[in-house]
């Protein structure tokens, strides 16, 4: 029995390890920039159907398994594909459904590229132009994309999920870690708004976990015999 | 040499549009925003992400990522150093709950609250284990503060991956950086989860945000020669 001691430590300490993966989720990449709508039907009004959802801005933090080199190259990112698919209020609340979009980044030498420019009322000459320049570094499909904005305070959020689906990152990612989810503040209080975007974003996108798989306890002992 | 009185005003307000054309100019070329974190992490003591009590204080503790115009010659990378806030004075108005059950919104409201930003050249912040030593974030030069004049936390109870946001406008009231925030406010927005996958236990909130500067008008295209015309 005593010989058996230090196998339930071990097997203990691996499935608190696998319980520990399986709850964390990591980040993945943290983006600042502004939004629009292109088409916009009626530009008294977000989200109405018909609209189209888009987001462009920058990619300051980028972390593993994601391999970048900011000091050389700049990294921007681009919201597109989303159209409303309904919409509800509740109180000031304005609630709306896209349906599927894309989120992608875009790798671009800071000596040879172009230099993101937002310009005004986009899209236009520079935007979405400037950032969606050089190398698609990885992209990947939103779904359940919901965005909540309080028409009062006049600020909001906005969630969905997220799936890596290429890139030239993508090889970096295991098939059975593509799945993650992005979040976001929006405002429209920043007087630093370029003329034509409607709320400013600063949002990151998280990993999921790497799914533990199943296993038996003969299985562990096994492992350790 | 003494400056003049009125010489010293035509310098402020010359430099005054400077600060506003510069930040007027950096926003249309994607430059990043003047105070950038990932993360920061929010506690009420009593709080919950769908109710936090009247006389309650929010607390925030962050590490700062990234700094720019005005700020952009401070490397917030540099492993020598690191740069942390705190939020602090928060004094809930009690939470409002709007709509039903599934379709819930929590909007609290603050009164007070101060920013303070340092720039610290012996690292040791920790955001866990809750509490933090507040003291590791608020060691060093100080180089901004702030007094709030308005603050709001809103939430939900359907979002998929319980996601809200938080927003406070700042008076900038001193710090070694202040000049730089002359004739602007500050404007702290962002995202925030309360999801458990990524908050670490204690907490509230796991916040993603930055602070801007919010300065009078953006200047026109103009000439030294005219702006001096202005004032004379």
């Amino acid at each position: 029995m005593p010989r058996m001691r230090p196998l339930l430590a071990v097997g203990c300490a691996l499935l608190l390890s696998f319980a520990s993966l399986a709850h964390a989720d990591t980040l993945l990449f943290d983006y600042v920039g502004f939004d629009y709508e292109s088409p916009d039907p009626n530009p008294a009004t977000f989200g109405e159907m018909g609209s189209g959802y888009v987001g462009l801005g920058t990619v300051p933090g980028l972390f593993a398994p994601l391999v970048a080199d900011t000091s050389a190259n700049e990294y921007t990112y681009v919201i597109t594909g989303l159209t409303p698919t309904g919409t509800s209020t509740v109180g000031s609340y304005l609630i709306v459904d896209y349906s599927v979009g894309t989120l992608s980044i875009y790798e671009d030498s800071k000596t040879t590229g172009t230099t993101a420019d937002y310009g005004m009322a986009p899209p236009n000459a520079t935007a979405p132009s400037t950032f969606t320049d050089g190398t698609l570094f990885l992209t990947g499909q939103l779904t359940g994309f919901q965005f909540v904005f309080n028409t009062d305070t006049n600020t909001g959020s906005y969630n969905a999920s997220y799936t890596v689906t290429g890139g030239s990152q993508i090889v970096n990612f295991p098939l059975y870690q593509r799945d993650g989810w992005t979040f976001a503040g929006t405002s429209g209080n920043a007087l630093s708004i370029p003329d034509g975007y409607i709320h400013q974003v600063d949002g990151q996108n998280f990993l999921g976990p790497v799914p533990a798989r199943s296993s038996s306890w003969g299985r562990i002992k096994a492992n350790y015999r | 040499m003494r400056i003049p009185s009125p010489s010293k005003s035509f310098l402020r307000v010359g430099s005054l549009l400077l600060l506003a054309g510069l930040l007027s100019a950096t926003a249309a070329f994607a430059a990043g925003p003047p105070i950038d974190w990932d993360p920061a992490y929010c506690w009420q003591d009593g709080g919950t992400p769908y109710n936090l009590p009247a006389g309650g204080q929010f607390q925030m503790v962050g590490n700062v990522s990234a700094f720019d115009v005005p700020f952009g010659d401070y490397n917030a990378g540099d492993p020598t150093k690191e740069y942390t806030f705190y939020v602090s004075g928060l004094i809930s108005n009690g939470t409002v709950t709007i709509g039903s059950p599934g379709s819930q919104i929590f909007e609290t409201h603050y009164s007070g609250g101060t920013f303070v930003l340092y720039e610290d050249s012996t690292p040791d912040m920790a955001y866990s284990p809750f509490p933090p030593n507040v003291q590791n974030f608020t060691d060093g030069t100080l180089l901004l503060s702030g007094s709030f004049s308005s603050f709001v936390v809103q939430t939900n109870d359907f979002t998929a991956y319980q996601t809200g946001n938080i927003e406070g406008a700042l008076d900038w009231t001193g710090g070694l950086l202040v000049d730089r925030t002359v004739g602007c406010t500050g404007l702290l927005t962002g995202g925030m989860t309360w999801n458990s996958a990524v908050v670490i236990p204690g907490y509230l909130f796991r916040d993603d945000g930055k602070i801007d500067l919010q300065c009078p008008t953006p200047a026109g295209g103009s000439t030294w020669g005219r702006i001096k015309s202005l004032y004379r």
